[in-house]
């Protein structure tokens, strides 16, 4: 055995481990998850039916409900929070601000709370008769109580601000720590040639935010994708199924309905082709060519 | 190159995410084993506390045998059978276990092999005959029927006497006189008279079935929704109900309790399980009385119904001999552990012989002294028996969908036309 090959060796056997890890855990599931999304029947009763369940998957129109209702979500929750996000960062990283760790930790705190926690308190919040719904009518901005859980639209509004207020804080410190990265001297420069704050800002934040952006972008499509929480506790999908996620549908079709383990393993799939073609069209937008 | 490395790891990311969600077995501290019955079931006060009593009952006659009682939520409990039964292991699993009747078709069927046949240790003949349906597959017997979910019609008899009724005008009605006399109850004191929440289509269940009818046809399995005269009729009335302005909206199980304790709203057509939710309420005794639900008027139904109702059953696991021994010599014939259950929670059992106690027979203050239990037990007598087949909640999603369809302005047949091709292409 030559040096390289032993050099060659002793490397390999330092990623092993992690190799194997990876395949079992990773890659197994994932190709069982295949089979079984070739597979339909009833709890263990299971048997191959080709491409059955992707057939299904065409005419089901529940799933379309769910698919429309997440693309609802992604389309107007992502943007409106990565902007918020970009926004908030940007006023809390003046230099002349007071009371800076304060701001910081009230606007990230949402992101440590429980899931489960924060929308049951949503809940009672945009409940009926409940604290926001009280707090507008004393204010006389409404006459009538908003049915924010059992409203089509409303149910959509609630489901939206709540991922809002739980997720903004999280994306926001990735922002504040790539600002404290972008060099004070460029901005310097830019004011001496007579750059605004809104030049400054389009001109230099936001393009060298712009790997942040992405990746803030996508996992939060991600997220939005995989919507579970907030949905199963606030409005449980309702009303009818106006506000029920994919993996909601997923859940449903394992647990609620009489187990129907291959379809639901369809469902993923669809999912994951959906991530997969979104984030290779981000990658496309960001002109992250190589 | 960089690109597509991102973008696999991304997906990679997703698919565990969506694959991890089968199995978390809680490994085999509680499973199920020869010298100890684990049992599991939901609500602390209601099945737990009943499955204690009969542990006490029959552990003062074997004394050797030990019995733990495992409270869980009823979400919880179908999740974790599903994947304890559906990864192929019992471990984890225990020898009792409560599933609801509508449910029980679903896991019968499903995992077959895995409940264990229990008709030989009691007389499947003493129970409520519509019972059976649901706890029996290809006539063998595999669940020892549990609670009636036989349902009445809670209502305040105080905002009766304002609009001008008294309780005996309730009797024995249409569901059209319900809406009539609801609609005078909220002009004379403003109350609400029922509330209801658009997710849950509990109410035409109980209508559906005062008619013999379900969402499947007799068979279990072919989706019965489009032509099903009963259920478009029940569709007619829950839109009449809610054009009369009389429902509130709900969205959760406290809500819905509260809009009763806090004297909101006026009537409540559901199972008799609901009676201990009603008398918490101490202020209002004297204020309720029960009367039979209302019927279908141009259906061929009757004024008694169900809603809910489980039954327990016996998992193929080691120990079953001992477990279905135990459900035999307690719910299955001890007529003094049914009286104990009435006494002290005031769950009505759907053993037959046990009506003629005396538990049954007491009358009941905070219903102005109705004879509630002996009421419960003569309307459970009349209840029609139908095949739930294994997918009611499946259907029900559909049904709630294209009940706001309805209620927007689609045409009734055209909303149950529609959910009878979604539930025949999700129905296999």
């Amino acid at each position: 055995m030559n040096i390289k090959a032993r050099t060659n060796a002793i490397s390999w056997s330092f990623i092993a481990l992690a190799v194997i890890m990876i395949c079992i855990f990773y890659f197994y599931p994932m190709v069982r998850a295949l089979m079984l999304s070739f597979q339909s029947g009833t709890g263990t009763n299971l048997s191959y039916v080709g491409l059955d369940n992707y057939a299904r998957l065409l005419t089901d129109s529940t799933f379309r409900t769910a698919l429309f209702n997440t693309f609802i979500y992604l389309i107007i929750q992502v943007p409106v929070m990565i902007i918020l996000a970009i926004f908030i960062s940007v006023l809390l990283n003046d230099p002349k601000l007071k009371f800076k760790g304060f701001f910081r930790t009230a606007i990230f705190l949402p992101a440590v709370t429980s899931l489960v926690a924060y929308s049951i308190i949503f809940k009672y919040l945009f409940a009926g008769d409940g604290l926001v719904n009280s707090l507008l009518m004393n204010l006389h901005i409404i006459q009538t109580p908003i049915q924010w859980i059992t409203d089509p639209l409303w149910a959509k509004v609630t489901i939206i601000i709540a991922i809002t207020w739980r997720w903004t804080g999280y994306n926001m410190i990735f922002y504040l720590s790539a600002l404290q990265n972008i060099d004070n001297s460029i901005y310097e420069a830019a004011r001496i040639d007579g750059a605004n704050a809104f030049t400054q800002f389009t001109k230099i934040t936001v393009p060298l935010l712009k790997p942040i952006i992405l990746f803030t972008s996508i996992t939060s499509t991600i997220g939005t994708l995989q919507l579970f929480d907030e949905v199963m506790n606030i409005t449980q999908g309702g009303p009818g199924n106006a506000t029920m996620s994919l993996s909601q549908y997923i859940y449903y079709l394992s647990f609620r309905y009489t187990p129907d383990f291959g379809y639901a393993a369809t469902v993923s799939y669809a999912i994951v082709i959906l991530i997969v073609i979104f984030s290779v069209i981000q990658f496309r937008l960001a002109g992250d060519r190589k | 190159m960089k690109k597509w490395i991102a973008v696999l790891l991304v997906s990679m990311m997703a698919i565990t995410a969506c694959s991890s969600g089968g199995n978390n077995n809680e490994g085999a501290a509680e499973g199920g084993s020869a010298d100890k019955l684990v049992v599991w079931a939901w609500d602390a006060n209601f099945n737990v506390k009943a499955m204690n009593l009969a542990k006490e009952a029959y552990q003062a006659e074997n004394s050797g045998v030990e019995i733990e009682v495992i409270e869980n939520a009823q979400n919880d409990i179908i999740q974790r059978l599903n994947t304890g039964l559906s990864s192929g292991t019992t471990r984890g699993l225990p020898n009792i276990v409560l599933i609801e009747d509508y449910r029980a078709q679903s896991f019968l069927q499903a995992y077959p092999d895995m409940f264990e046949p229990i008709g030989d240790s009691f007389q499947a003949s003493d129970f409520a005959e519509y019972k059976l349906g649901p706890t029996s597959v290809d006539g063998e017997q595999y669940g020892l029927p549990f609670d009636s979910g036989v349902a009445g019609l809670f209502v305040r008899t105080d905002y009766l006497e304002e609009a001008g009724y008294t309780a005996d005008d309730l009797q024995n009605i249409t569901w059209d006189d319900y809406i009539e006399i609801g609609t005078k109850v909220k002009e004379a004191t403003g109350k609400d008279w029922i509330t209801l929440d658009p997710n849950d289509l509990g109410i035409l269940r109980m209508m559906i079935q005062s008619a013999g009818s379900w969402y499947v046809q007799e068979d279990g399995k072919t989706a019965d929704l489009k032509d099903n005269a009963a259920l478009k009729e029940a569709f007619e009335v829950y839109k009449k109900m809610m054009d009369a302005n009389i429902v509130r909206i709900h969205s959760d199980w406290s809500q819905y309790v509260a809009n009763y304790n806090s004297g909101e709203v006026a009537s409540v057509p559901t199972g008799n399980w609901f009676t201990s939710s009603i008398t918490a309420a101490e202020d209002q005794s004297g204020k309720w009385a029960i009367v039979p639900v209302p019927r279908l008027a141009n259906n061929d139904s009757v004024n008694a119904t169900n809603l809910g109702g489980s039954s327990w059953y016996v998992l193929n696991v080691p120990g079953k001999e001992q477990a279905a021994d135990f459900l035999g010599k307690t719910f299955g014939s001890d007529v003094d552990l049914y009286q104990k259950l009435v006494e002290e929670i005031s769950a009505i059992g759907t053993y037959m012989p046990a009506a003629e106690g005396e538990a049954y027979k007491a009358p009941n203050e905070f219903f102005g002294g109705q004879n509630v239990i002996s009421d419960f037990a003569t309307w459970t007598n009349e209840i029609p028996n139908v095949n739930y087949g294994m997918n009611t909640y499946a259907i029900e999603d559909i049904l709630v969908v294209e009940m706001q369809s309805y209620l927007g302005g689609k045409s009734v047949d055209q909303a149950l036309a529609d959910a009878q091709a979604q539930a025949d292409t999700q129905i296999k």
